[in-house]
């Protein structure tokens, strides 16, 4: 199986399960930035009842084994659902579930729709300014090296700056965004 | 007058002592890196986001092919599912170094 096999899979179990979602992770920092290989799928799903994630999840059963046990980031403390496709190569899916959350809502509701040849389908993904402040706000080495590449890809006069500073001064951390902007060297 | 002309040519023979861009590896690493990042962002900003999704699937599936090679090669074996159980378990190990501490079970206390 590809990865963009399973991609699709989990989407159309998105889509069985009647599962408001959006694509994450490494393919939303790839349709803006620089592409990079990845270990999992990332979906965000809105589960208005508690058997919706189940349904996704049954859904997906035949391809990938998940993890009994939800876990929570120590972040934000959202939830997530990891699971594991049972044929090679081992990649992972993680499901995340929409909560209350401000920053997590807005990226959600802003999220955008591309057409994608390998997927076959429209996919939701959300917006380069939203790949930013959620990469800023993690801060891992290699989100902040993913935040500085969306930045330098799209180019700083076609963001919305002024969104993306809103947010990363609610989340503190206008210190990275500076950082990130300061790491592009001149391409001209 | 002497004194003048031994303080010139004291002044540049120290000029030609420091370290100019070239002579540092540090300063030319740098130069080297940017030069690198610089193409791979102006590579990025003439492929359609389409090719650059394409680009995260094809990147994803070579990248987990080399390494079920290099898992082959490694332990000197040619048994296909050993070899991706082999991957299986350095992947997991890299989880958890990257996860340490970044994800909890459900019965973790949380604060209020």
């Amino acid at each position: 199986m590809t990865i963009e096999e399973l991609a699709c899979a989990v989407l159309d179990a998105c889509e069985a399960g009647q599962v408001e979602h959006m694509l994450t992770g490494a393919f939303a920092h790839g349709l803006y930035g620089i592409p990079r290989s990845t270990k999992d799928v990332d979906v965000v799903v809105s589960i208005s009842t508690g058997d919706a994630i189940r349904e996704v999840t049954s859904h997906l059963e035949r391809i990938v084994r998940f993890e009994p046990q939800v876990q929570f980031d120590t972040l934000i403390w959202g939830r997530r659902l990891v699971g594991e496709s049972r044929s090679d190569p081992p990649f992972k899916v993680e499901l995340f579930e929409l909560f209350d959350d401000p920053f997590v809502l807005s990226q959600f509701q802003r999220k955008r729709r591309i057409q994608s040849v390998q997927l076959q389908r429209e996919a939701w993904l959300p917006t380069p300014e939203d790949v930013i402040i959620q990469k800023l706000r993690w801060g891992r080495n290699k989100d902040l090296d993913d935040a500085r590449d969306v930045l330098a890809v799209q180019g700083l006069e076609t963001l919305d700056m002024s969104y993306i500073e809103q947010w990363c001064s609610q989340h503190s951390t206008l210190d990275r965004l500076s950082d990130a902007r300061e790491g592009i060297p001149p391409l001209d | 007058m002497l004194g003048r002309l031994q303080f010139t040519a004291a002044h540049f023979i120290l000029r030609a002592m420091e370290p100019t861009e070239s002579d540092c590896p540090a300063a030319e690493l740098k130069a080297m890196q940017d030069s690198i990042y610089r193409e791979r962002v102006l590579r990025a900003r003439r492929q359609t986001p389409e090719e650059r999704l394409a680009d995260v699937f094809e990147l994803t599936n070579s990248s987990f092919a080399r390494m079920h090679e290099g898992a082959m090669w490694q332990a000197g074996i040619t048994d296909v599912d050993a070899g991706w159980q082999i991957v299986r378990k350095r992947l997991d190990r890299l989880r958890g170094v990257h996860e340490a501490g970044r994800f909890v079970s459900e019965d973790f206390p949380r604060p209020s």
